[in-house]
């Protein structure tokens, strides 16, 4: 018989408003619960409100890690890259968004916990760097998936912006595969500057090969290489 | 329903009918409006150095969120009181699945909180066979649905993680809510839960001041065995105490029925805080959680009433049964 293995929550021993608040959290029962709930419901709004197609469903990851990554124009963009994935693979996928946008208060830190399963991204307090490597860490040794929008924020024009080299961070080196995919209509469904979705927007996602950062050095050139070779990719799936 | 039923089960009006409970709120209060005074002039006249005066006021924030946690469910009604423990015991089976990694598995995390469920639905209907067959069938099914994923590699612990937690959370914990079935639930529960709490306050104040051999120094680094006699003394003459005007009439009062029982909780008291110190060493883990400042989790705090319920529930029911005459199968019927 095989030795027994004890895993405890990587968040274990936080208090709860720090635990929501941390990259280390790990989803329950209810979070589990509330997520999948949560999920059912926005894939029913983007199927018959948004009338959502899909391309390329073939490229889709089957098993973990991945890191699912699109053009950012709308909040609607998580909603959409994680519809497509299976129920078993969602409970196991974070979607990782600005800290200091989904987790300022106690409230919307359990909201964006609780439903979408995110997890946060501190940008503004310099604690950046070491946030990435303890995601590369958990993405390679847990391991789970990624929803990432890797121009850091939602565009403001329509276009796409520069691409960060956060995301060359987090796999740089690894073999884990990167999943390029385009989004297009979210931005006229949910533009950044209004408050709240407006249906009958077509939506279309296209889905794109898995792409492999291994042979990619992980420093600070790799990073923008990374980067940039992704940034390309998901240019060729918007044509 | 009948009356009687409904008056136990939402009604207030009694809550302090039995002299152990007033007494027992008017000296929690009292303890509690007093203990900053004591913890003043001790740092006044520097007997409390920096790290216990510390400790000491964490500990005591914590209780003015513990005592009426505890003690508001069993003035307002059995009702209130079961859904406290049922509430309780989901807690602390969501502490010990954080801690044992056993949460990761959905499936079997699922069955042991629809197992709890079930059993504080068996206390509230009063319907004790379905109480006792709650424990074999909820086992079955744990066993059962494990096999579901088909991965045998790291099934045994799967499943004995899960049959434990249940057995510990819904069953352990389940006797503690089966008592609200009882006309007398209120002067029990404030009686068990006063000796049990002092209990382990007794044995905390007696290693602190006295005794260095170690009762369990690999599980518990802190326990003495002067700490460990001391409790069991001090509570057994509490318990004895108290329970005379519990058992009142009964066939309890009696001496040595009155001494087993305090013997009985001061014992299962402090073997049910030392199992679950067993269990966090094994994990390599200093508290459950960090909910009560001072406390660590709420598994920290409760651990002592694990075995003392059912020890304490089964001998009482032993010898004068528990909601005998009560209205059974309350919402079942049958």
């Amino acid at each position: 018989m095989d030795p027994w293995e004890y895993k405890p929550a990587r968040d274990l021993g936080m208090p709860l408003h720090k635990r929501l608040r941390s990259s280390e959290r790990e989803s329950g029962l209810l979070e589990k619960i509330g997520n999948r709930v949560w999920s059912a419901a926005i894939a029913a709004f983007l199927r018959w409100g948004e009338q959502l197609t899909v391309e390329g469903r073939e490229h889709l990851p089957t098993k973990l890690p991945f890191v699912l990554t699109a053009n950012h124009s709308s909040h609607l963009d998580v909603f959409v890259l994680a519809s497509v994935l299976t129920a078993d693979l969602r409970a196991h996928v974070f979607p990782l968004a600005a800290g200091d946008t989904f987790f300022t208060t106690p409230v919307l830190a359990a909201l964006s916990a609780g439903f979408l399963n995110a997890l946060p991204i501190w940008r503004k307090t310099g604690a950046g760097r070491h946030a990435i490597e303890e995601l590369r860490d958990r993405l390679i040794n847990e391991p789970c998936g990624f929803i990432l929008f890797p121009e850091g924020t939602r565009t403001r024009t329509g276009k796409m912006g520069p691409f960060k080299a956060g995301m060359g961070m987090l796999v740089a080196g690894t073999s884990v595969p990167v999943i390029p995919c385009h989004v297009r209509g979210t931005f006229e469904a949910w533009p950044a500057n209004a408050k709240t979705p407006k249906s009958g927007h077509p939506i279309h996602l296209r889905i794109g090969p898995a792409m492999s950062f291994a042979h990619v050095q992980n420093h600070r050139d790799g990073w923008h290489e990374a980067a940039s070779t992704l940034e390309k990719a998901i240019e060729l799936l918007s044509e | 329903m009948d009356d009687a039923t409904r008056q136990r089960l939402f009604g207030w009006s009694h809550a302090f009918d039995h002299p152990l409970v007033k007494g027992a709120v008017i000296a929690v209060s009292v303890a509690l409006l007093f203990a900053p005074i004591l913890f003043w002039t001790l740092t006044a006249t520097n007997k409390l150095n920096p790290t216990l005066r510390k400790e000491l006021w964490a500990r005591y924030f914590s209780w003015l969120l513990l005592v009426p946690m505890m003690f508001v469910p069993i003035l307002l009604g059995a009702a209130w009181t079961i859904a406290a423990v049922c509430i309780m015991s989901l807690l602390c089976y969501r502490e010990f699945a954080r801690a044992t990694g056993i949460f990761r598995d959905s499936i079997t995390s699922g069955v042991v909180v629809v197992g709890i469920l079930a059993v504080y639905f068996a206390v509230a209907d009063n319907w004790y066979a379905f109480f006792v067959a709650l424990t074999p069938l909820t086992i079955a099914v744990i066993a059962a649905t494990a096999l579901i994923r088909d991965q045998p590699k790291g099934y045994i612990q799967r499943v004995a993680l899960g049959v434990l937690a249940f057995l510990l959370f819904g069953v352990c914990y389940g006797h503690l809510g089966f008592f609200a079935n009882d006309q007398n639930f209120r002067s029990l529960l404030v009686w068990l839960i006063i000796n049990v709490e002092l209990n382990d306050i007794f044995a905390y104040i007696i290693e602190k001041k006295m005794g260095h051999r170690k009762l369990a120094p690999n599980t518990s680094p802190n326990k003495t065995l002067a700490g460990s006699i001391g409790a069991l003394v001090l509570t057994t003459t509490l318990t004895a105490l108290t329970g005379h005007l519990v058992f009142r009439g009964s066939g309890l009062d009696r001496v040595h029925h009155l001494i087993i029982l305090g013997l009985l909780m001061s014992a299962t008291g402090q073997l049910g805080d030392l199992t679950l110190s067993s269990i966090k060493r094994d994990l390599g883990i200093k508290d459950w959680a960090a909910t009560f400042p001072g406390h660590g989790g709420l598994l920290d705090r409760f651990n002592s009433m694990l075995f003392a319920a059912p020890a304490i529930f089964h001998y009482v029911g032993y010898y004068q049964g528990i909601g005998l005459d009560q209205w059974r199968r309350i919402f079942t019927g049958g």
